[in-house]
Parts: structure tokens; C-alpha cells; sequence
């Protein structure tokens, strides 16, 4: 039965739903939840980033004001966090609530002290002295993966969680009849999303049934409480984890911490409910970060700039642990799997290597490997253009996959579905004005000034599920979301999904996709989400798969609960069920309006008549539905970004003139809301570009722990965006949509260094390789190209 | 403990505070007011932003005890007891001006001091006066579209969007 109306809001620039709560100052965050009887909680964390724990004074503490308890590492002991990758020679760590015997980075927690309010826990966490006898720290890639240095684990034969490498059967041979070569190398700071909503969590525990439920700051619900089941050793059913509203996540908030576990484990020995909320300076060291990768690539390359083959060596510094339910292998697998980018390159290798150090643990940041990846290489496109002397948009359009390569396998085994990227390409120097950056460039060369253009292009693989993720070695393979529509006697629908909206508007996209589906007003339906009490199982919101994944799981739903109204209308109204229209609250027959049922008439009817309903059909308008995107190899949306940066010489400084974006993300339920998407990403990777990065001294000692040392783009730095769109539908997903969460993010570092270095060009011949570009890295820059006495 | 006497959205409140509790939390924890969001704590983030006696303020920065004898308006004024929306608050709504909403209270109490004090100001200055709130969400530009409508409703300039 598949008689439906056209479209009334899908496509639609409707308002958002939950703005009107979010804007008075109603919203629902953990840190406002507040149980009777709520203790406060506050960690003591290891000042060292390496060293073994001679012992713990805490006598004073727990004698201090209000203090309930003060835990040790060994009253947690038995409880610690794996999470092991199934890849071959993988390293197992164990890390553990609160430390034991040894501490391995900056933040990790030591102590957890409870007392009545956040004002007395901290003053008793300050009476906490930690005995700590250091170890020599470990703080970068090279001295991590020195023969000499000791693993960071018992057991480990050296420092690396996991190497891997691939190589494809024809690579050798192309690379040595390849006439031109280049190789270049990149480095990319760490950082991570640092949303303003730092991290929070409460945690109650009902002895009588042992029911735990954890209210927490996260974007997986369902996930935490798969983490929180193997580690408490509590049956899923006894655990009801809810994320309320949660002021951003970007990839931060999607892993099960240490936190939230000890926050359980303290509430079922008090007795009473434990609420943590996780000050700023805490946020910088024990929240985890990302996205520190160092790439060496080399390009093999012919005459006209064809690409024949791509050589790749990775490295990311996964930090102390390898976190659940990541594994420390996903940011150098992703990087692997997406080097080789939106280009026609058949030949490959690659190797990479997740490196452990006395760091904070890495996991997820918008774009898991791809900025780094797009980096990489578009950095290289722009060598080899430089080497031809090739203009830049040239040297892409010869090697940019284009409609016919479709489906095209990529040599390191994925499957891009569609896409526009020659198109796209063309759409951003209209849009952009590139011709126009152009001219203002060479005016203001002239004036003496240091203006550049930067571009990039890229493909984001979105929305993947179960063949993705099986390759992945994750210990659970995140396949698919879950949708529950239920239409009630009133006539008005519930739609509860497994992910989660902590900004990304799904609350009202997923009300568009089921209110056409179930001929509905928007205001007739409410969106839930964030409870494991409401579907039965999925993973959450990252990886750009929610509108897609849950988008699909509504559908299912909505359609299923439509097919019964179809059925009983048909009945009523003695027409074939096959011919009946659900549209604008009315179930009619088609070619005969006249001939209808209100729909919440047929709603009461269903439930509170069932003499009226024909044999066999049961009394329920509710479906569960699970949506996979089948085959699952990814729907991939792709853009190209170009930019204009001006650099002050005198202080390094650099200053987004101008940004523009043309994005395919296939059909879009909401246009705002993939702009407002858009917007945010590149504004994260402005920041990425120019300012963010968590910085270590060599004793491991972080220096970046307030937003004076950490720099986040402020609205000063951002400049207007330009922003177009093309509709290449994936051929693979339900209405053909493609998941664009994170490609706002991925491109920025690539396009701004192409700009730095475009806007140096005239001086010398430099190579920028190194993110972010710091005023005091910029002039370096300057300098090297002043010294090169080469221009190009 | 300490007795403060103060007008917080309109209504007078007397309460027996610590002296070391911030106004932050004293308006969060003491009076409910929860719409005010605490970001960073050291004055950085712009999220528990309030006016003070009609200037904003960081009330992480502040002590309860500090606002005494003053007056503190928070988000939950703008549009109190189910009234409908401020129109800075509806200009917010219409540009998609917000994402997670975490920032954006204190955002709007800081457009709300913007309005009354400077509201024929260009899009760059805009964006020069409000650079002390970091939004992690938005990328900014559909906040500086929401002001421009806002402060232009405030105006009378005409609407040509």
C-alpha cells in the first residue's frame, strides 16, 4: 500500500520546534536535574602525566564538612573500561575508574569525594594529597614508537595500540613508472569540539528493584548503556539512561567516560542520588580529545597531473586508553579508508599506526579523520599543481571522479554511491567569486598586501552502517537506528528515535518526514528521543547518520501505522484499502474526496471501537521500525568550500575574508537546517585552521586548560557565509538523502592553508603543513618564503 | 551566611546566602531560575550573561552577595508567564539564530542591552559586541541575522528580508 500525498513539509524551511522552550530559558539540561536528596561529586585528578600512586591521603577529607564519602581507586577495583578492537596484533588497555597504582595522563581521575553540595565537595577534594611517583611521560608519536621506550602497558611489546597497512596489487609497479613524484608532510593539532555544555551526569539507584537510571550529557544513550551494562556487570534492562537536552556534542559527548560509571557505582553504595557537572578546567584534561594526526603523502603523478598512485603513512596520537565504544583504532582506520578522497586514484598504500601516549584519551570530533584526511590530500593537489605549474582548479577537474565513475570502489575498499564533485567545484568559483578574489588579490599585492585563495573539495562518507562498521573492528557494529510512531485516540502522534538532537534539529526534521507520511500538521506530532525506555535499542547521533538513519526508521514506522488507517478506512468506508489517501488529517478514497474519514475520527474509532474494525486487524496504531541504509557502505554527500585570507605581516595574524560552500547532500527535509549545519562546521574548522589546539610541555603537562590558552573562533573571527546547494539523491537511501553533519568541518583546515600559502606565493616558495596556523607558525612561513629566494 | 535584598526579573527576594556563592549559582540553585547556564566559570563563554541593573554581566563572575540592593534580569524575563515571545527572542526563531541552545540565553540578554544602547549598528558590529560569547553550534551567521532583524524591529528600520 503505498498511496500517499505530496509532500507538505519535507523540503519545507519550517521553524524548529524546541526553539520556543530553548529561548525562555525552559530547556532541560542534566546539570538542571536535580533528584530529592542529590549529593554532589568531585574528582581529584593526577597532576602527573606518568607516574606511579605511592598513596593517597584522605583522612582529612572525608572528615571535612558534609562529606559522605571519599572513593579510592580500590573501592572501584574490579570496574574498569576496555574496549578492544578485533584487529589483528591490537593491545589491549585497561582504564580504570578512578587510578590505582598508576596514572597515565594529566586528569586522570584519583579520587572521587562526595559530599552535600558542589561548594563542599570541592573545598574536601582539595584536602585530597596525592602521593605520586612520576614516570618518565611519553608526550609525542616518535618517542611513543623509539625501540627504546617502555610500553605505557602492562604486557604491550611497544607503543603502538595498533598498526595496519594495505596495499594494492598494481601499486609497486605503477609507482615506479610514474614520471613525476612529490611527497609532503602534515600535522594537525590536537584538539577536540569543546561544546559550551561542559560534560554532566546524575545517577540514582532504586535498591529495591536495582534499577539504575543515569541522567548524562551524551549523544548515545543507548550505547552508554551498553557500556554501562558490561562495566557494572547489570543487566541492560536494569539500567534507563537518559540525555535530555545537551547544549552540543560534536563527537565529545558520544563515549561511555569514566565518570559516569563511578557516578553509579558511588549512588548504589550511598544510597542516594550522585550528580556530577564537569567544570571547564576539568573539561580541557579529562574530556577526551581528537584529531591529532601526522600524515607523510606522497602523490606519483604523469605529465598532465593525472594521479597514478597514492602512497600514505599515518600516524594519530590516541592518548593513554583506547575508549568504548570507539577503540583507539578509529581515527587512523577512518584516515586509511577516506585518504584517497573525491579523486580517480586506482592505486594505493597505506599504513597507519594509533600511537599511545601520556595524553588525554582521543576519541570522536565532526569529521573522525576526514579533516585530517582532506588535508592531507588536498595539501598534496596543491604540491602537484605547483610542480606542473598547473592552476589549482585545473589539476582537481583532470582528477575528480565524474558521473560516469559511479558507483566508484576506491582503493581502499569503499564504495561511493553519487555524487557532483566536477559540479560542485564549478557552483563554488561562481558562487564564491572567484574571479573577483582574483582581481582583489593582485590589488592588494600590489598595495603591499598578503591576500590569498584557498579551495578544496572532498567527499564525506555519511549515514555508514553494518559493512562499514564490521570493518572497523568495533566491538559492537553500529548498523542501523530505531523509530517507534504511535498515533493516539486523539488523532495526534508520537515519534520516539534512538538518536539524539543536541542541536541538529532533529526534533523538527523527523516531525517533517512523519507528518507527510501520516498526513498530519506538524503540531499534531511530538518528537522523543534520548531515553532507552522508548525504542528498543540503536547507537545515537554521529557520523552524519541521523536524518538518514532515523529519517529512513520514521518512515518505516509511519508508514506501517498509515497502512493500518488505510486498512480500517477501507473497510468503513467499502473501498479497497489500496486506493486510499492518508493526507491533510484525512484518510479518502482516491478520485472520490468526498468519500473520507477525519483521521482522528478514524484514531478514536480504532481504539475505543474495535466492533468496527475488519477481522484480523488489531486495535494498535504503533510501529517500531529499524532503518540499516542497506548495503550500508555509506551515502556520500560531497562539497567544495573556497576561501579568501588576508595576513597581517606584521603579526602573523591571519583574517577570513570570505567563505563559500556548495554542498550536495542530496534532498534536504529542512534547508535552514542543513545551512545552519554548514555554518557551524566551517566556523569549527576556522577554528581548527587558525586557532585550536591543546598543547603539552615535555614533562606531559598540559598548557591549554582555560579558553585564554585554548582558542575558540569568537564571532569577530567568522566572516558571512556564502552558501549553495546541489541535490544528487544517494541511490541507496530511503528519499534518497545523504547525511551532512559533519562536512562543514572537513574542508576548512585544507582551504585555509591553500589560501596562507597562495597569499605568500609571490614572496618564495613555502609549504604549509602544519594546523593550526598561529600567528607566531605564520610568520615562520613568512620568513621561510622571504628565504627561499625562489618565487613561483 | 549573609541576608541580600534584590529585584531579580521584577520581583523583590530576600535570601540568606553564603557570601562565597556565585550569583550564577545562586540564581540557578536558590531561586530555579536554571535558564541561566554556567559555560566556563571564568568569565570567558558569555553563557550565564544577565543584566545588572540594565548591563550585562557575567554571573560566574559575580557574587550573589555583589547584587544586592540590585536589580538582575535573566532570560526567564523576556517572556515570563507563558506570554508570547520577545521579539528578539521570536527574531532568533525565524533566522534559526540557535542550535543546541546551551549559549543562548546569556546571548540574548546580551542583544537585549545591545537593543537599548547601540541598536543602529552595521553587521561587523555586531559581531565586534557580541565576540564575547562563543557559540560552538552556529558558526555565528544566522546569530548576527537574528540580531540584525531584532535590532531593525527595534528601530522601526524596515524589514527588507
Amino acid at each position: 500500500m503505498t498511496t500517499e500525498g505530496a509532500p507538505r513539509f519535507f523540503g519545507a524551511r519550517v521553524p524548529r520546534r524546541q526553539d520556543d522552550r530553548l529561548l525562555r530559558g525552559d530547556g532541560r539540561y542534566v546539570a538542571d536535574i536535580n533528584p530529592a536528596g542529590v549529593l554532589a561529586a568531585k574528582f581529584v585528578r593526577s597532576h602527573e602525566a606518568h607516574a606511579t600512586v605511592a598513596s593517597l591521603d584522605i583522612e582529612a577529607a572525608a572528615a571535612a564538612e558534609s562529606v559522605k564519602a571519599v572513593f579510592v581507586g580500590e573501592d572501584f577495583a574490579g570496574t574498569e573500561m576496555r574496549c578492544v578492537s578485533s584487529y589483528l596484533g591490537f593491545q589491549e588497555s585497561a582504564q580504570p575508574i578512578l587510578a590505582v597504582d598508576r596514572v597515565r595522563h594529566v586528569g586522570e581521575a584519583l579520587a572521587m569525594v562526595v559530599a552535600d553540595n558542589e561548594y563542599l565537595a570541592e573545598d574536601a577534594s582539595e584536602l585530597v594529597v596525592a602521593h605520586l611517583d612520576p614516570l618518565p611521560t611519553v608526550v609525542d608519536i616518535d618517542t611513543a614508537l623509539d625501540a627504546g621506550c617502555a610500553p605505557l602497558h602492562p604486557g604491550w611489546q611497544h607503543n603502538a595500540f595498533v598498526r595496519r597497512q594495505i596495499e594494492t596489487y598494481g601499486f609497486g609497479d605503477t609507482c615506479s613508472a610514474a614520471p613525476h613524484r612529490v611527497s609532503i608532510e602534515l600535522h594537525n593539532g590536537r584538539h577536540s569540539g569543546i561544546p559550551m555544555e561542559n560534560r554532566a551526569c546524575v545517577a540514582e539507584h532504586d535498591p529495591g528493584t536495582g534499577r539504575f537510571r543515569l541522567h548524562t550529557t551524551t549523544q548515545i544513550p543507548h550505547l552508554v548503556r551498553a557500556g554501562l551494562s558490561w562495566a557494572l556487570g547489570v543487566p541492560e534492562s536494569l539500567i534507563q539512561v537518559i540525555a535530555p537536552d545537551v547544549g552540543g556534542g560534536f563527537g565529545v559527548k558520544a563515549q561511555l567516560y569514566p565518570e559516569e560509571v563511578a557516578c553509579c557505582l558511588a549512588a548504589r553504595r550511598l544510597g542516594r542520588p550522585v550528580k556530577w557537572v564537569e567544570d571547564r578546567r576539568e573539561h580541557f584534561v579529562a574530556a577526551h580529545h581528537s584529531r591529532e594526526h601526522r600524515h607523510t603523502v606522497t602523490g606519483y603523478f604523469d605529465d598532465d597531473g593525472t594521479i597514478l598512485a597514492l602512497e600514505a603513512d599515518i600516524a594519530v596520537d590516541m592518548g593513554a586508553y583506547s575508549v568504548f565504544p570507539w577503540t583507539a583504532t578509529m581515527d587512523g582506520g577512518m584516515a586509511m579508508g577516506i585518504l584517497p578522497g573525491p579523486y580517480r586514484i586506482r592505486e594505493y598504500s597505506v599504513a597507519s599506526t594509533s600511537v599511545c601516549t601520556n595524553k588525554t584519551p582521543y576519541g570522536a570530533y565532526r569529521g573522525v579523520a576526514r579533516p585530517a584526511a582532506c588535508f592531507s590530500i588536498e595539501r598534496l593537489l596543491d604540491q602537484i599543481a605547483r610542480h606542473l605549474g598547473v592552476d589549482r582548479v585545473e589539476i582537481r577537474n583532470r582528477n575528480l571522479l565524474s558521473e560516469g565513475d559511479y558507483p566508484w570502489r576506491s582503493p581502499s575498499g569503499l564504495v561511493y554511491d553519487s555524487g557532483s564533485l566536477l559540479e560542485s567545484l564549478d557552483a563554488v568559483l561562481e558562487l564564491g567569486d572567484h574571479e573577483g578574489l582574483l582581481k582583489r588579490q593582485a590589488d592588494a599585492r600590489a598595495a603591499g598586501r598578503l591576500v590569498g585563495v584557498g579551495l578544496a573539495v572532498f567527499t564525506e562518507q555519511t549515514a555508514h552502517t553494518t559493512q562499514e562498521f564490521k570493518q572497523r573492528g568495533v566491538p559492537i557494529v553500529f548498523g542501523y537506528e530505531t523509530a517507534k510512531v504511535r498515533l493516539d485516540a486523539s488523532g495526534t502522534a508520537v515519534v520516539s528515535a534512538s538518536i539524539h538532537d543536541h542541536g541538529q534539529g532533529l526534533e523538527t526534521t523527523l516531525a517533517q518526514v512523519a507528518a507527510d507520511r501520516l498526513g498530519l500538521d506538524l503540531e499534531q506530532i511530538r518528537v522523543e528521543y534520548g531515553d532507552t525506555e522508548q525504542v528498543a535499542y540503536g547507537a545515537g547521533t554521529f557520523a552524519s547518520r541521523s536524518a538518514v538513519l532515523a529519517g529512513g526508521a520514521v518512515t518505516k514506522a509511519a508508514d506501517a501505522v498509515a497502512d493500518t488507517l488505510r486498512l480500517v478506512a477501507a473497510h468503513i468506508l467499502e473501498a479497497a484499502p489500496e486506493d486510499m489517501v492518508v493526507e491533510s488529517g484525512r484518510v479518502s478514497v482516491a478520485g472520490s474526496p468526498n468519500q473520507f474519514l477525519n483521521t482522528s475520527e478514524l484514531c478514536r474509532l480504532i481504539y475505543q471501537r474495535p466492533e468496527r474494525l475488519p477481522e484480523g486487524v488489531e486495535p494498535c496504531l504503533e510501529a517500531s521500525r529499524t532503518y540499516d541504509a542497506h548495503p550500508g557502505t555509506g551515502a556520500y554527500t560531497n562539497a567544495a568550500h573556497l576561501a579568501s585570507v588576508e595576513i597581517d605581516p606584521l603579526t602573523g595574524k591571519s583574517r577570513v575574508l570570505s567563505y563559500a560552500v556548495v554542498e550536495d547532500c542530496g534532498p534536504m527535509i529542512n534547508p535552514t537546517i542543513v545551512e545552519g549545519q554548514i555554518f557551524g562546521g566551517v566556523a569549527q574548522g576556522i577554528g581548527t585552521a587558525l586557532f585550536e589546539e591543546f598543547l603539552y610541555d615535555q614533562a606531559g603537562q598540559p598548557l591549554s586548560t582555560t579558553f585564554a590558552d585554548y582558542l575558540v573562533p569568537v564571532m569577530s573571527d567568522i566572516p558571512d557565509f556564502r552558501v549553495a546547494h546541489l541535490q544528487t539523491p544517494s541511490p541507496h537511501t530511503i528519499g534518497g538523502l545523504k547525511g551532512m553533519g559533519e562536512g562543514g568541518a572537513i574542508a576548512p583546515g585544507a582551504v585555509i592553508a591553500s589560501a596562507v600559502e597562495d597569499a605568500l606565493s609571490h614572496l618564495g616558495t613555502v609549504t604549509v603543513n602544519r594546523l593550526p596556523l598561529t600567528p607566531e607558525r605564520v610568520l615562520g612561513y613568512i620568513d621561510a618564503a622571504n628565504g627561499s629566494g625562489a618565487s613561483s | 551566611m549573609a541576608e541580600i535584598s534584590l529585584t531579580v526579573n521584577g520581583e523583590r527576594t530576600a535570601a540568606q546566602v553564603d557570601p562565597r556563592t556565585l550569583l550564577s549559582d545562586f540564581l540557578r540553585d536558590g531561586l530555579g531560575l536554571t535558564g541561566t547556564h554556567v559555560g566556563c566559570e571564568h568569565g570567558y563563554c558569555g553563557a550565564c550573561t544577565v543584566l545588572v541593573d540594565g548591563a550585562s554581566a557575567r554571573s560566574c563572575l559575580m557574587l550573589a552577595i555583589q547584587a544586592d540592593a540590585r536589580s538582575v534580569e535573566t532570560v526567564e524575563s523576556l517572556s515570563a508567564n507563558g506570554a508570547g515571545l520577545h521579539p528578539i527572542q521570536l527574531a532568533f526563531k525565524d533566522c534559526h539564530g540557535l542550535q543546541c541552545g546551551f549559549c543562548t540565553p546569556g546571548l540574548l540578554m546580551s542583544v537585549v542591552e545591545l537593543a537599548a544602547t547601540n541598536p543602529a549598528c552595521s553587521r561587523d558590529e555586531i559581531r565586534e559586541h557580541l565576540s564575547g560569547h562563543l557559540c560552538r553550534c552556529t558558526g555565528y551567521h544566522h546569530i548576527v541575522d537574528a540580531v540584525e532583524r531584532a535590532l531593525d524591529s527595534a528601530t522601526g528600520r524596515a524589514d527588507d528580508n
